[in-house]
């Protein structure tokens, strides 16, 4: 194979059938041949254990932005989303059942319950907690970070207590690497160039070759280098973010924050014109 | 009086249409203002005797046109330049001929294909074959078909295989004396591949050879149950040929599903092979499996490189390929022989390679919940793109790709038309894979220079005997380099990734080096003296 079986929902043809049943307890085999077909067709954007990745959301919190029903996973499946990264599939019927049985029995993670208050939550983003600094929601914010503004929808609670309480532990990658639309996402790492004339910046890759650099500094200016101009370029695996430990935000504080980037993307489950 | 009669006979040489006969094509280093063949010659060495540019002048080169093919996706075409007009091949099996001079178009192709063809890895093609006046094209609906190579008309059109079932081409065909050679894709869908031969004025089928063998069949054992039947072993990559030996070289890919064999249990011949093959009969001379029984997508689909030299005392004509898993082989292409194997970059799959060609497992590989990380990862420590090889130096030019998967296992079963990978991997995620363009002995596997990329590569090489080696990468960048050193000479950035190996040639005493990238093919040349 030349390139990746991430290439293989290139081809899609929109299957008119949508089964109206909701899907009962599938048998282990089913779900077998569902997590099979999910790894080789879904795993490359949401990850090989449906749990989000670089590009397609986690499947596995129990928010569907889409649609929740088997009828409306069938069909976000089948004929993807326009406006989204979701292309259309062409599964067999049989198969995107398979499918939603496997990740039906994904039970969302267990994680307690927030509590928090979500408009104290979204002052903290906006205020002392400095989020927005860096992270853009609907429009307004930082553009350092990743854009939040359907992270409720795409992550788990667990991932985002990961994502502030240790950013370090797992960087987030990139929505698409510009230079290839079926690239690998550029991980939100730490690059560090030093000039020939001893100017040292530090910021994202926004991308990078053998000759040339596009950077995002930390003072969110777009800085680009010829590669022959730089002294140094140093790429550490860590993230331009700082850790919150409970010092910085209380467990409360991070309640309220959870409970505010939870809600954002879901209300698009309802807004017009979302669907075919 | 001279001068004027000098003129005519440009003149008239310019509108003779020279047919491209088998013989012109044995001789092609002998016309070097050509690129008759896929690799340029039968040898798959995709190196040139021209030396107008070289490491000196390089810098200076410049575009002198650019052709929009007008379709997106991978370009992937190696051109055929014939007495100065190019013929390509692009995405959606578009076709073309361009006047070599200036980039014009002399007439377009377009197949209209049907809705659901079913290449894994993008709607490309890699080129055409050229014999006589006649153009060959594999298309990815499984036909093979032959057009005019003045007017793209199409002159026949025969179905090879059901495209419905998941077969199609991606692959440049090889002519072989009257002969159009094809070999199969759809290792991702269970396929049973095959390579075929067809006559190249009818279009009739000469020959099959089934590379997966059929009950009765010598290597019919090595599959465990019916799992022959969808086991894969397509063969998309352009092979080799030997006129003295009349012995044509084709390698072959994966077995189906790529990533799991409880199904599948033996080592699964004729998948990840070099197969010798009579191009007369079709009919097997001898075999070597780099990667029997493989669970990580190792196609050997790989061009191989026939390289006459003395070995261990004694002259031996040769065959060498750097294997998408991580060894460089030399085998005897007259019987076949094993010489050696040595790995040209991280590999952690195998821990050796034995006396008799097979590969030693590396049994301390650690699997974890998530799956194993094998090293190199499925796209190989090398692909399908050319190598080149320079005879003068007995430097292969290799770009390789620096990437661990973490790969996982599952059944899958079997339906006709569908994709049949048996799970799937991922790369390793603590990992960013880059590459490089690697110049290593061809014989020892000594590695003389490596020009890092920053992006594992999607694009081959092409050398040439004025000491330089064109390169694209695929961060979009065509970039030439001291043959000798590695030395970066120039580069131009093109705008799109490149999928594609360069080739050369010559018009009005002017040394070209076309290379496509994204939807365009682009020229460059030194400036008008």
């Amino acid at each position: 194979m030349a390139l990746g079986v991430a290439l293989l929902w290139q081809s899609a043809t929109v299957v008119a059938a949508v089964p109206a049943t909701r899907a009962r307890a599938a048998g282990a085999s089913v779900i077998a041949e569902g997590r099979s077909a999910f790894r080789t067709n879904c795993a490359p954007c949401h990850g090989l254990a449906a749990r989000g990745g670089g590009r397609g959301p986690d499947l596995t919190s129990g928010n569907w932005a889409h649609g929740g029903s088997d009828a409306e996973i069938f069909r976000t499946i089948t004929r993807g989303v326009p406006g989204t990264e979701m292309p259309a599939n062409a599964l067999d019927d049989s198969e995107v059942r398979a499918i939603i049985a496997f990740l039906r029995s994904q039970a969302p993670p267990a994680h307690p319950a927030i509590g928090g208050d979500p408009a104290r939550g979204r002052q903290l983003f906006e205020g002392s907690a400095n989020c927005a600094t860096c992270h853009m929601v609907d429009g307004r914010g930082g553009r350092l970070g990743p854009d939040l503004s359907r992270v409720g929808a795409a992550r788990s609670v667990a991932y985002l207590v990961e994502s502030i309480r240790e950013p370090d532990k797992e960087l987030t990658a990139g929505a698409t690497d510009p230079n290839n639309h079926y690239g690998l996402p550029q991980p939100y790492d730490t690059v560090t160039v030093v000039t020939t004339a001893g100017e040292r910046v530090v910021g994202i890759a926004r991308n990078e070759d053998t000759y040339s650099l596009q950077l995002l500094a930390v003072d969110q200016s777009l800085r680009c280098f010829l590669k022959k101009d730089l002294r140094e370029v140093v790429h550490e695996r860590k993230s331009l973010m700082p850790a919150y430990p409970e010092t910085a935000l209380s467990a409360s504080q991070l309640n309220d924050v959870l409970a505010y980037l939870v809600t954002l993307g879901r209300e698009r489950r309802m807004a017009a014109g979302d669907r075919p | 009086m001279k001068r004027f009669c000098l003129m005519l006979l440009a003149l008239a040489s310019s509108s003779v249409h020279a047919q491209v006969t088998f013989e012109r094509i044995v001789g092609a280093a002998g016309e070097p203002q050509n690129w008759l063949t896929y690799s340029g010659r039968y040898a798959g060495w995709r190196h040139s005797d021209l030396r107008g540019i070289d490491a000196g002048n390089v810098s200076r080169l410049s575009m002198q046109w650019a052709f929009q093919v007008a379709d997106l996706g991978q370009f992937e075409t190696t051109p055929l330049v014939v007495d100065g007009i190019l013929y390509g091949t692009g995405q959606n099996d578009r076709a073309f001929a361009i006047d070599a001079r200036t980039g014009r178009a002399i007439w377009r192709y377009q197949r209209h294909l049907p809705d659901k063809v079913q290449p894994c890895c993008g709607a490309v093609n890699r080129g055409f074959a050229i014999l006589g006046d006649r153009l060959f094209m594999a298309t990815l609906d499984a036909h093979v078909i032959a057009l005019d190579t003045r007017t793209g008309n199409l002159l026949w059109d025969v179905t090879a295989a059901d495209y419905r079932q998941a077969y199609s081409f991606t692959v440049a065909p090889l002519a072989v004396k009257n002969a159009v050679i094809v070999g199969v894709s759809g290792g991702e869908f269970g396929v049973r591949g095959f390579i075929d031969a067809y006559d190249a004025t009818s279009g009739r089928r000469l020959w099959r050879f089934d590379t997966v063998p059929a009950p009765g069949q010598p290597g019919h054992e090595t599959w465990a149950g019916d799992s022959w039947k969808s086991g894969g072993a397509p063969a998309w990559i352009t092979g080799a040929y030997d006129p003295e030996l009349n012995l044509l070289y084709w390698p072959t890919g994966n077995p189906s599903p790529s990533n799991y064999g409880g199904d599948r249990g033996g080592d699964n011949l004729y998948s990840n092979s070099m197969l010798a093959l009579d191009p007369d009969t079709g009919k097997l001379k001898w075999y070597f499996q780099f990667t029997p029984h493989d669970l990580y997508d190792y196609d050997a689909t790989q061009v191989p490189v026939l390289v006459d030299a003395v070995w261990e005392g004694r002259p031996r004509k040769l065959l060498v390929q750097a294997n998408r898993n991580g060894f460089l082989y030399v085998l005897d292409r007259s019987d076949g022989s094993f010489l050696s194997a040595k790995p040209f970059g991280h590999v952690t799959w195998a821990t050796s390679i034995d006396a008799h060609g097979r590969p030693v497992p590396n049994t301390a590989l650690k699997s974890g919940p998530d799956g194993t990380r094998v090293c190199p990862g499925a796209a190989g420590l090398t692909n399908w793109y050319s190598p080149s090889f320079d005879p003068a130096t007995r430097l292969l030019y290799v770009a390789t790709s620096d990437e661990c998967d973490v790969f996982t296992s599952a059944p899958q079963r079997y339906r006709a038309g569908h994709d049949f990978l048996g799970s799937i991997y991922v790369p390793d995620p603590q990992q960013r894979p880059t590459g490089a363009l690697k110049a290593i002995d061809a014989l020892t596997g000594e590695q003389k220079w490596s020009f890092p990329y920053h992006t594992n590569p999607n694009g081959g090489a092409l050398s040439t005997a004025g000491g330089v080696v064109f390169a694209g990468d695929s961060d979009g960048n065509f970039i030439a380099l001291d043959a000798a050193t590695g030395r970066d000479l120039w580069h131009v950035q093109l705008g799109a990734a490149i999928y594609s190996t360069a080739v050369t040639y010559e018009l009005d005493g002017r040394q070209y080096v076309a290379i496509a990238a994204g939807s365009g093919l682009f020229a460059f040349a030194l400036p008008q003296p």
